[in-house]
């Protein structure tokens, strides 16, 4: 217990232990002055939004599909193991 | 399965087929565009994957101190949605900081620490498939110091010059941009929940069958 | 009775290992290849990369540091004497102090072999100010320790236990590594920013003292059967 409450204590003063100020603010974004079409960006920034936010749902979807037939699985077979045994114990017959 | 669970499951499925009309009708963000809508998978999954950690750190001390076996079942199984779910926040960030940052990758405190805190869940992992008898309480150790991770992981934005957008961007959110959000962000919730009782349940059921085995070969 | 206990479990340690030197001799051999493996890949044209002394360094301490954490506990292993310390009428926080304190020993012993060679091999000042290197050194090696000894100490009864502790150990001690590597290359600078320094030194502390009390809650928990 007084471990935990050492630790308590030294948790409460970590933020003094620091010297730098805190940097929150990021840079305010530029203000635009002009219209530039597309096609005079560098390479760059004419990098297409489209094929990057596909992919990211994408992967999202497919992660969690996947993870869920993994549980699935895994949790059909230890069902089916599961049947087996208890089956099997009762032809033996249990005490 | 609790009663509640094939309800939530149609609910769940529900608010997903609904949430990428509300994205889709969220305005476009001033300097970002379109792959600003990356925020409402990448933001909800961060939190969850927060979650999970913290639900496994909880989980691992209170099987640790208590050995209470329910606590582990728990913490093997948000130690499996905090890789999960870090996976995809560890994707779907890169994909959208390659547009808004012109960079897959910067080694700024959020991100490794986040990369970090992640490889322990993986670590976690590996040590209870691998590590034999006894990896128990020891990946409960183990978490327990990945726990000591997590808030360093939230705040880490806020004290450190970062590129990552700081945790003032949330509270400030305007509602067109907020309604979405967090309609994304309480069906993760939501997903996270079911996917955990799934998991817990797979390993109640592997409990049960060690136990059955134990009995057989106590018979013979 | 607690500084008794970490006093006799180290001064055990010590015993042993200067019986064989098998461990010291290992290590800092393996300590010193290391060194001379990142001498050869990364010099080119007779000139070392700038600012990568301080990363080598912590690299061939954190590899270094492994290796001897796995034997350490590797003997005790074999000669079953870590049951007999854990059957001893001792407080186990004690026993683990005393485990760590003989590791940080052993990892500065290496490292006075490793500074001096890392300066000569990349042309780094890293002996210009010994002091703030030293208490760098000493800071982040407690940090590394610490986690380690916990890990290793636990591992022993482990299928696995050489591949998982690595494993296991770095992605906790990144922050330790870090830490210490923007201290040195900091402490590298022509003229060394000392607020800097300081900041990634408190930075410092604070690991210590959490992965030392984190692991002095759990040493007695996770050391039981």
């Amino acid at each position: 217990m007084t471990f935990l409450r050492t630790f308590l204590v030294v948790l409460l003063l970590i933020p003094a232990a620091f010297d730098l100020p805190a940097r929150a603010q990021q840079p305010p974004p530029q203000q635009q002055d002009e219209f530039i079409p597309i096609e005079k960006l560098p390479p760059q920034d004419q990098l297409p939004a489209a094929p990057l936010l596909v992919a990211a749902y994408s992967f999202v979807a497919l992660a969690l599909f996947a993870y869920v037939v993994s549980v699935a699985r895994r949790l059909g077979s230890v069902q089916q193991e599961l049947n087996r045994l208890e089956s099997e114990l009762k032809r033996s017959g249990r005490t | 399965m609790p009663k509640w669970f094939t309800p939530a499951v149609v609910i769940c499925g529900l608010m997903f087929a609904v949430a990428p009309i509300l994205i889709a009708e969220a305005p476009y963000e001033s300097t970002m565009g379109l792959v600003q809508k990356i925020f409402y998978v990448h933001l909800p999954s961060a939190w969850m994957f927060l979650l999970a950690a913290i639900t496994c750190g909880v989980a691992s001390v209170r099987y640790l101190f208590r050995g209470n076996p329910r606590q582990d079942r728990i913490a093997w199984s948000a130690a499996e949605l905090a890789v999960l779910f870090g996976a995809i926040t560890l994707v779907t960030g890169p994909l959208w900081a390659r547009k808004a940052w012109g960079t897959w990758w910067q080694w700024d405190v959020r991100l490794t620490s986040s990369l970090m805190g992640w490889m322990v869940a993986v670590a976690y992992l590996l040590l209870r498939k691998y590590g034999g008898p006894g990896s128990d309480k020891l990946a409960a150790g183990l978490a327990l110091f990945g726990m000591a991770n997590v808030p360093f992981v939230y705040i880490s934005v806020n004290y450190w010059r970062t590129i990552h957008p700081t945790t003032n961007v949330v509270p400030t959110l305007p509602t067109s941009f907020g309604v979405p959000l967090w309609f994304s962000a309480v069906t993760f919730l939501l997903l996270f929940v079911l996917l955990l009782r799934m998991r817990i349940r797979l390993e109640e059921q592997r409990t049960r069958l060690d136990a059955l085995y134990l009995a057989m070969d106590e018979h013979r | 009775m607690f500084a008794r206990i970490v006093w006799l479990v180290l001064r055990k340690d010590f015993t042993v290992e200067v019986r064989s030197l098998e461990i010291a001799y290992t290590t800092l051999f393996f300590a010193i290849s290391c060194v001379l493996v990142f001498a050869f890949a990364l010099v080119q044209e007779g000139r070392a990369p700038e600012g990568g002394a301080a990363g080598i360094l912590w690299i061939a301490i954190a590899f270094a540091g492994t290796l001897a954490l796995g034997r350490t506990f590797e003997r005790e292993r074999q000669s079953e004497t870590l049951r007999a310390l854990l059957l001893a009428p001792a407080a186990r926080p004690a026993v683990y102090l005393g485990k760590l304190l003989g590791i940080v020993a052993l990892l500065l012993a290496a490292e006075i072999l490793l500074v001096p060679l890392v300066t000569l091999l990349f042309q780094a000042p890293l002996l210009e100010h010994p002091a703030w290197l030293a208490v760098i050194l000493v800071a982040g090696t407690i940090g590394f320790a610490a986690v380690g000894t916990l890990f290793a100490a636990m591992l022993v009864r482990v299928r696995s236990r050489d591949v998982l502790l690595p494993v296991l150990l770095y992605p906790i001690t990144v922050p330790v590594i870090i830490a210490g590597v923007r201290a040195t290359a900091a402490l590298l600078e022509p003229q060394p920013d000392a607020g800097i320094i300081r900041f990634w030194l408190a930075l410092l502390a604070c690991f210590d003292v959490v992965f030392v009390t984190l692991a002095l809650w759990t040493f007695e928990p996770l050391m039981t059967d």
